[in-house]
């Protein structure tokens, strides 16, 4: 069969984020290139023909690939469907329809990802490469405008001026706790100390959080750029980037971006010809939740136990080995270039008051479309979960939110139209941490929630001031009683207490929040722990001691679906007559519950 | 540097902690991981005070800030009593075997508390890490603080008698709780799972210092002229020496 021509000026993307990898990306991009190798219509060569890029953000519908310049965007790829892609789309000019996102609210196919309304409310600064460019080619990044804001900041400006234009653009800490970026590098700057230190935090330790990951794979230049900025601006010599142990792709990616950046002189000495000299080594992790607190980073970085130790003095003025040391997060370094070359008002037209520019978040958990969203300061909760993530899925009601990783709070749905930003999330009980989101259906028991984070917690914390470490443990035991139903009237106090003693004697920022989740359940939901202690009952029918679940004989149409999932066959029933839960052998699985299309079976 | 605590003028140097200031101005500040051999720790959090400068309130731990303006100290107020109760009382649930801590428990109104996790009676350790300052500033550092969270102990590398032991009992002697188990019994010493010999004083014949001690000691070429004398007959011998010179 003759060849028909492929347009040679097309470019194909194929997302070779970690997710997209755990389902096959890497497989779908070999088999492409093996697919347009020797073709004498290419312009270029097979490798050269399938791009890698780092993550496009719509997880949940991974592996991605994306045809330009059509703009094509195909989901849920398999090797076995490239064949296809290559003879009808590429060869064609035709579209796969079953390959394609589907919006199921619309319930039409989208081709082209601007009109998916996941991409479509979003505004991308941090995120501007990931998913655009091949992460390894430090050429790509440089044809999207990379290096250029080293460049003008090393030509045209000043040190002085450069924080001043970080300060005035109003950049706050990513990483959670919010503060301000250029007043951070002006105290270092201000210190009569040297040598002085860079690090970049790219410890993200909370389940379910992977904003610093995918920048980190998808764009690492752009992290090294904003260190080396700070570097001029600063004075320091040495550069670190901590990376948790478990990014084995951040770490390949910065190492490569590393080399080539010191190749090409952007790294190393007298920097693009100045008498700037500066290198970045990269640190791994050993693991612990803690070391993402800055000061637990500084010790692991030293060699010592990552234990926080007290802020009075801040790392800006002591911090790695005693000299001062700015430390930020990866989100945050990824903003510096875009502050430099488009200018602090640019950067400050987004977002609210309080908090200038854009947030990625991690938005996880009971959401049609898991990813990775980046939104300008003060966009709501409403917006990013149901908008953008599409809502929760299989016809279950939206419960609660949790913001700001493990020590983050639970907001319900009367704060869904709260603007997102650093002030707004604290006064409602959470915080902002470094983006994760979790979202929770109806069949999630907020005190079980708030004992799996405390458990979580009690296991993270690093258990060197007493009233997170006993704090904890005594969290832990109430609310594991009250799980099993044997919860008494003055727990609910007791946890206040504790939680209140936490929040303000501890002694870093993880002790300081490590009660947020209980606080912010006692707050938002305590109906749902008073049923817990005084009707020994479990609303969502969660606990299993404090469960029972049956069969509504009214609304059950005996279609046995139930039947088939049950693990335990603890459901009997013959078709079309009523179902019955035995109550002895359920294991209150909740199976049955998801299953059932006429909500029949019931919590107790 | 002037500083006001609790309305009270006193002199403090630069870079000196609240605490340190307070203590020699014999202001109390409650503490139970401090020890003016190894400075402030902020561990324990019992001293929080409050501080007040450029009209902003914060609670601080009193034994890591450092006075570095003219700020005002609150040492009490309702709120640092309670916070201190409920660290008392979180403790003591930690350490219901440790004497201290039922004292404490008993000062702040707490002892009623219910102890309801098993094999934790008999507990003492409160986790103040004096033992492992103690053992790091001799030298050995044979023990540290291990695991994290509430698993947090302290322990020799993997629990196994420790190499680096010397057996002087230092980290039992400064531990507040008696949390420490050391066994002296028939000329051996018995100290985290390590037997160790004692050698006898050469004048009064008790047994007192173990081998690895005494060679540590030669080692660092401390003063054993004298030679081998337990506590008393060296005080007693040195007393003797200085007879002359009174």
């Amino acid at each position: 069969m003759a060849q028909k021509a492929i347009d040679p000026a097309v470019r194909i993307l194929v997302c070779c984020g970690t997710g997209c990898i755990a389902n096959g990306g890497l497989e779908v991009l070999a088999a492409l290139r093996s697919g347009l190798a020797h073709r004498n219509d290419m312009e270029v060569e097979s490798s050269d023909s399938a791009l890698v890029t780092g993550c496009h953000g719509l997880c949940a519908q991974g592996p991605f690939v994306r045809i330009l310049p059509q703009d094509i965007t195909y989901c849920r790829v398999q090797a076995k469907d490239v064949e296809e892609i290559i003879a009808k789309t590429l060869e064609g000019g035709t579209l796969i329809k079953r390959l394609l996102f589907r919006d199921s609210q619309r319930k039409e196919f989208i081709s082209c990802r601007q009109d998916i309304d996941f991409y479509r409310h979003q505004h991308k600064i941090a995120l501007r490469n990931v998913g655009e460019i091949n992460p390894d080619s430090l050429d790509e990044y440089m044809e999207r405008g990379g290096y250029q804001a080293l460049r003008k900041a090393l030509e045209d400006m000043s040190p002085d001026q450069v924080i001043a234009e970080v300060t005035r653009s109003g950049l706050r800490g990513r990483g959670g706790g919010g503060f301000p970026t250029g007043r951070k590098w002006l105290s270092c700057a201000a210190t009569a100390d040297s040598p002085r230190y860079i690090v970049c935090n790219g410890d993200e330790g909370d389940p379910g959080a992977f904003m610093d990951e995918s920048m980190m794979e998808g764009d690492p230049h752009s992290i090294l750029e904003g260190m080396i900025i700070c570097a001029y601006a600063i004075g320091a010599s040495r550069g670190f980037i901590y990376v948790r142990d478990e990014y084995e792709n951040s770490v390949r990616r910065l190492e490569k971006a590393i080399k080539d950046a010191r190749a090409r002189g952007f790294l190393g000495t007298d920097i693009l010809g100045r008498s700037l000299d500066f290198d970045i080594e990269i640190v791994r992790g050993g693991g612990a939740f803690v070391c993402g607190e800055e000061t637990a980073l500084l010790r692991s970085i030293e060699g010592e136990a990552g234990e926080p130790r007290d802020k009075y003095i801040f790392p800006s003025e002591k911090g790695l080995w005693g000299q001062p040391t700015v430390i930020n997060n990866v989100e945050t370094w990824v903003n510096i270039p875009v502050i430099i070359v488009h200018g602090a008002d640019s950067f400050a037209s987004v977002g609210t008051e309080s908090s200038k520019g854009t947030k990625v978040f991690s938005v996880v958990g009971k959401v049609l479309h898991t990813g990775l969203v980046e939104v300008p300061m003060g966009t709501t909760l409403r917006r990013i979960i149901f908008d953008i993530g599409g809502g929760v899925p299989r016809r279950r009601k939206f419960k609660a939110v949790q913001t700001g990783g493990p020590s983050g709070g639970c907001i319900p749905e009367s704060g869904l139209d709260m603007p997102v930003d650093f002030d707004s999330l604290r006064q409602a009980g959470s915080m902002m941490g470094s983006g994760g989101m979790i979202v929770m259906d109806d069949r999630t028991c907020m005190v079980e929630i708030a004992r799996y984070y405390t458990n979580f917690l009690a296991g993270e914390s690093c258990g060197k001031c007493t009233p997170c470490r006993e704090g904890l443990r005594s969290l832990l035991e109430v609310l594991t009683r009250i799980c099993h139903g044997q919860g008494n009237p003055g727990d609910l106090d007791r946890l206040e207490e504790i939680g209140e003693t936490m929040r303000l004697a501890s002694l870093c920022g993880l002790g300081r929040t490590a009660a947020n989740p209980v606080l912010s359940t006692l707050r938002y939901f305590r109906d749902e722990y008073r049923a817990h202690i005084s009707q020994k009952r479990c609303p969502a029918g969660v606990c299993p001691e404090l469960t029972e679940l049956y069969i509504d004989a009214v609304l059950c149409n005996g279609c046995t679906l139930c039947v088939k999932y049950c693990p335990t066959r603890a459901i009997s029933g013959q078709v079309r007559q009523v179902h019955v839960i035995d109550r002895e052998k359920c294991i209150r699985c909740g199976e049955c519950v998801s299953r059932c299309n006429q909500d029949a079976v019931l919590v107790r | 540097m002037r500083v006001k605590i609790n309305g009270q003028e006193i002199e403090a140097a630069a870079g000196e902690t609240i605490l340190e200031a307070a203590r020699r101005h014999d202001i109390p500040i409650p503490t139970l991981c401090y020890h003016a051999a190894f400075g402030g720790q902020g561990h324990c959090r019992l001293c929080l005070v409050e501080v007040a400068a450029q009209g902003d309130k914060r609670l601080v731990a009193s034994c890591t800030y450092p006075i570095t303006a003219e700020i005002e100290v609150s040492t009490s107020t309702p709120l640092i009593e309670r916070l201190r109760g409920d660290i008392i009382r979180l403790l003591y649930r930690q350490a219901p075997g440790s004497e201290l801590m039922q004292d404490l428990a008993r000062e702040y109104g707490c002892l009623d508390e219910f102890i309801t996790e098993d094999n934790r009676e008999q507990e003492r350790c409160i986790l103040c890490r004096l033992c492992v300052n103690a053992c790091t500033a001799l030298g050995a550092s044979a023990i540290s603080a291990v695991l994290r969270g509430v698993d947090k102990k302290i322990a020799t590398p993997y629990d196994e008698a420790s190499e680096a032991c010397l057996g002087c009992g230092a980290c039992a002697h400064i531990c507040p709780t008696g949390a420490i188990p050391l066994q002296d019994e028939g000329g051996n010493r018995t100290i985290w799972k390590r037997d160790f010999e004692l050698l006898p004083c050469e004048v009064c014949g008790r047994p007192f210092i173990t081998p690895e001690q005494r060679d540590y000691l030669i080692a660092r070429q401390d003063d054993l002229d004298t030679g081998l004398l337990c506590d008393d007959c060296r005080r007693t011998r040195v007393a003797r020496q200085m007879e002359p010179f009174r």
